[in-house]
């Protein structure tokens, strides 16, 4: 490159006539400030990756994915922390649509997000104290109606904004659903009572055998206390309406499962029991079935086939191995027996549709089957029992009627969990449950101190796709699979079924993750640079930096980037990074000029005397 | 009108025959007018490299041109930006006597693109025209990113057809003519291969008149 005729100012002087310093060389960049080249300019902008939004809770996937494979755990566990209470319980027994969403997943298997999160939350319940502290005090004071999923976790945000939190439960155990609905060969009690632990050591209070409408009025809330969350679920289950449900031996699926997990159970299951329905409840009542003496258990669902059941694959899959036989395209119309049960009569039928409370159309022309049974366990969902609410603010479809801040009319009443999503088009888990009860708790926070509620805004407004990441980098690699009992040892025992993953697991996981639209600090964007003008200070998200004054836009980076963090944006569209280049090939004003001039002058000029 | 100078700003290789066909019609028009006139290229800018800021020069006066050996426009009043975005990068202004004309290819308005520009107080007008769109150049101008990548360049590709004012030039001569007069448009006219977006552009220009300062 010639830098003959050009101006360069006396700072720039270069060690020898005619050298010019390479980019790369101290004050390179500034002798040649080709910023002017460029049409687009490279931009980092993190974008949401699908596992977070997929989640109910919008956990940090990516982001303690990336902490795991770096080593550094209690930063992960914090992470996780932020939206999630008590990630070893999700670890064990989120339906993790994270997992369904991961773009891995298109690619070759999802990641187990899952077993990375058992991973963080047994770490964590083995410290000796919890990385989360209490808020400053405010002198408010806050109840919360329920211990489930969305009771736990908003109190638990409630007691980090600095709240007095008190929650009442009906039971003798705290613990709602997670207790009640879980079977123990899913979630360990003692891993729940551990996360219990956690929230008293928070300072929340914990009032057990207090039950609303019986011990505790609307009035009493209202009168006792700041502000009240309802995190009441649905406790009732819903029946077929057959003949004859009133007999002995008809069980109903939550109440089976929640007096085993509350240790108040007197159920003594007959050698054959069936399971009406098909849902996670059902799946988990014919296991626990089985556990619990039964020898041949039948599942008897409406729906036509098992990809049709509204339930997980991988637990309908494991139900199998522990052979639960399987019944399709059948309802129960009439429980026969003579005061007990002995069989079921059976119909078929059709499901049409969605999952929550469809009609179901029985063909009562075809012939009448009669199955014998010595149990039956209904499993075909619940509701909710609301004696107790004022009428202004009970919803036509069984639950308590709210806004879209999950407040109730203009009180400081709020309501989370399943009693108000039941019917709302998603499905009821607990990880939606959890961030029910965050949201509400935030939203809650915001009336106390008197702030306008906002609908919830993305702070990365852009969902990352697999078509728009560089596939080159991540060659396939298999998920890791975690380990499970073997089938004929675990029909008998309340051992847990799935083991978690060693350290070397979870770390192996976590670098299958592609991080979608995130940056994790690959730098391969600093290497590909073909000029040396991406700098950084060290090797982190939000660290890389752009030199614009010498960044051609010749697009290399964004190419190569891997995780589509890095985007080309119209140079037009800044106000910023104008180069006004005035040292490379920018001649000074009127050099060209005055040597014309003496050209043109020599006309004039008299021959020389020779 | 005397003497008049007009400078085109393009990029290296991927737009360098649009900036060239600008001066050469320019200044064979005005020949044909009867004027005296010059149009070159600058070398110093090392055209050949894609993407680089690169000028082209035209002079029209009514009489001999005296500086004809000068190589550089010293005092420009009309200058062109072929690609939009080197509003940005250099400046384009210096030497331009009060009451000029800035004309740049963008798809932005005036008071978008006043922001970017030096020394306003100088110009008459600010004229903006989407000669992208008007010439339904969608191979090279929408793709101008990837360009920089692939080395994919109008030297080679347009310029094999010969003909003046295929593309984007087109319709910024127009918008050269109509707002500045330098040459006639019945002489210009012609010339250009792409008649249509020549015509368009006629009626589609933005132009935003100024105060100079020293006027």
């Amino acid at each position: 490159m010639s830098t003959k005729g050009t101006h360069i100012p006396e700072w720039l002087t270069v060690p020898f006539a005619g050298i010019t310093p390479a980019p790369s060389q101290e004050k390179g960049q500034d002798l040649f400030p080709t910023g002017n080249w460029r049409s687009i300019r490279p931009v980092y902008r993190d974008k949401l990756p699908p596992c977070n939004n997929a989640c109910g809770t919008n956990e940090k996937i990516q982001g303690y994915l990336d902490l795991v494979k770096r080593g550094k755990y209690l930063d992960a566990y914090a992470l996780i922390k932020e939206d999630m209470p008590f990630p070893s319980v999700t670890g064990r027994v989120c339906y993790h649509p994270c997992e369904q969403a991961c773009n891995r997943g298109q690619y070759d298997e999802a990641i187990s997000i899952r077993a990375v999160e058992r991973f963080l939350g047994d770490l964590g319940q083995a410290l000796p104290r919890d990385v989360v502290k209490a808020g400053t005090p405010n002198g408010k004071k806050i109840a919360v109606v329920g211990s489930g999923p969305a009771g736990h976790s908003a109190a638990y945000q409630l007691a980090r904004l600095g709240y007095k939190v008190t929650i009442f439960e009906k039971s003798p155990k705290a613990g709602g659903l997670n207790r009640g609905g879980i079977p123990d060969w899913v979630l360990p009690q003692d891993v729940l009572d551990r996360e219990i632990e956690r929230l008293v050591e928070l300072g929340i209070t914990i009032k057990t055998n207090s039950e609303v409408g019986r011990d505790v009025g609307w009035d009493d809330l209202k009168k006792n206390y700041d502000a009240c969350v309802l995190a009441v679920g649905l406790t009732e289950p819903n029946s077929v309406r057959a003949e004859g449900e009133n007999k002995d031996g008809v069980l109903y699926g939550l109440p089976f499962l929640r007096d085993i997990g509350m240790a108040t159970s007197k159920v003594k299951l007959g050698p054959r029991v069936a399971v009406i329905g098909g849902g996670n409840t059902a799946i988990d009542c014919a296991r626990e079935a089985l556990r619990q003496g039964a020898v041949e258990v039948t599942m008897i669902t409406v729906e036509a086939n098992p990809q049709e059941m509204p339930c997980v694959p991988e637990d309908l899959h494991d139900m199998l191995e522990e052979g639960v036989e399987l019944m399709h395209g059948r309802a129960m119309t009439a429980v026969l027996g003579n005061g007990k049960v002995e069989a079921l009569q059976l119909f078929p039928a059709k499901f049409s549709g969605a999952i929550n409370a469809s009609p179901i159309t029985i063909n009562r022309e075809a012939a009448a089957e009669r199955f014998a049974v010595d149990n039956v366990i209904i499993a075909i969902g619940q509701h909710a029992s609301l004696a107790w609410l004022p009428a202004e603010f009970k919803s036509e479809r069984g639950s308590i009627k709210i806004d879209r801040f999950g407040r109730l009319g203009d009180t400081n009443f709020f309501a989370a969990g399943d009693i108000v999503q039941l019917g709302s088009g998603q499905p009821l888990m607990v990880v939606n449950a959890v961030g029910d009860g965050k949201r509400v708790a935030f939203n809650l926070d915001k009336v106390m101190r008197g702030e306008p509620l906002e609908p919830r805004k993305i702070a990365v407004d852009v969902l990352m796709d697999l078509n728009r990441m560089n596939m080159t980098y991540f060659p396939h690699f298999p998920r890791v699979k975690q380990t499970l009992l073997p089938p004929v040892s675990r029909r008998r025992t309340q051992e847990e079924v799935i083991q978690g993953f060693t350290e070397e697991q979870a770390v192996e996981e976590a670098y299958r993750c592609f991080s979608c639209g995130t940056c994790n600090a690959c730098d391969n964007c600093y290497l590909v640079c073909p000029e040396p003008c991406i700098a950084r200070p060290a090797r982190s998200n939000g660290l890389y930096k752009i030199l614009v004054e010498y960044c051609k836009g010749c697009r290399v980076c964004i190419e190569e980037c891997p995780t589509g963090c890095l985007e080309g944006v119209p140079e037009l569209d800044f106000d910023t990074g104008v180069v006004r280049m005035d040292t490379a090939f920018a001649i000074t004003p009127g050099l060209h000029g005055r040597q014309a001039q003496e050209l043109l002058n020599t006309a004039n000029k008299p021959a020389k005397q020779i | 009108m005397g003497y008049t100078e007009l400078t085109v700003w393009t990029r290296g290789i991927i737009m360098d025959k649009e900036g060239r066909d600008i001066v050469n019609s320019v200044s064979a028009s005005a020949r044909l007018e009867g004027k005296y006139a010059q149009a070159m290229e600058n070398y110093v800018d090392n055209p050949d490299r894609t993407n680089a800021p690169t000028r082209k020069y035209c002079r029209v006066s009514d009489t001999v041109l005296e500086n004809e050996l000068t190589y550089e426009n010293e005092h420009p009043n009309i200058v062109v930006l072929v690609e939009g975005t080197m509003v940005k990068g250099w400046d384009y202004m210096r030497g331009m006597p009060p009451g000029g004309t800035l004309i740049i290819n963008t798809q932005y308005t005036p008071d978008y693109m006043l922001r970017f520009v030096p020394g306003v107080e100088r110009l008459a007008q600010l004229v903006c025209v989407d000669a992208a769109k008007l010439a339904d150049h969608k191979w090279l101008y929408y793709r101008l990113g990837q360009l920089g990548l692939d080395r994919l360049s109008t030297e080679g590709a347009a310029e094999r057809s010969k003909a003046i004012a295929p593309d984007i030039a087109a319709p910024l001569i127009a918008a050269v003519v109509k707002s500045t007069g330098i040459v006639k448009r019945e002489t210009i006219e012609p010339m250009i291969a792409n008649k249509k977006a020549f015509e368009m552009a006629l009626n589609e220009l933005h132009i935003l008149p100024l105060k100079p300062v020293a006027a």
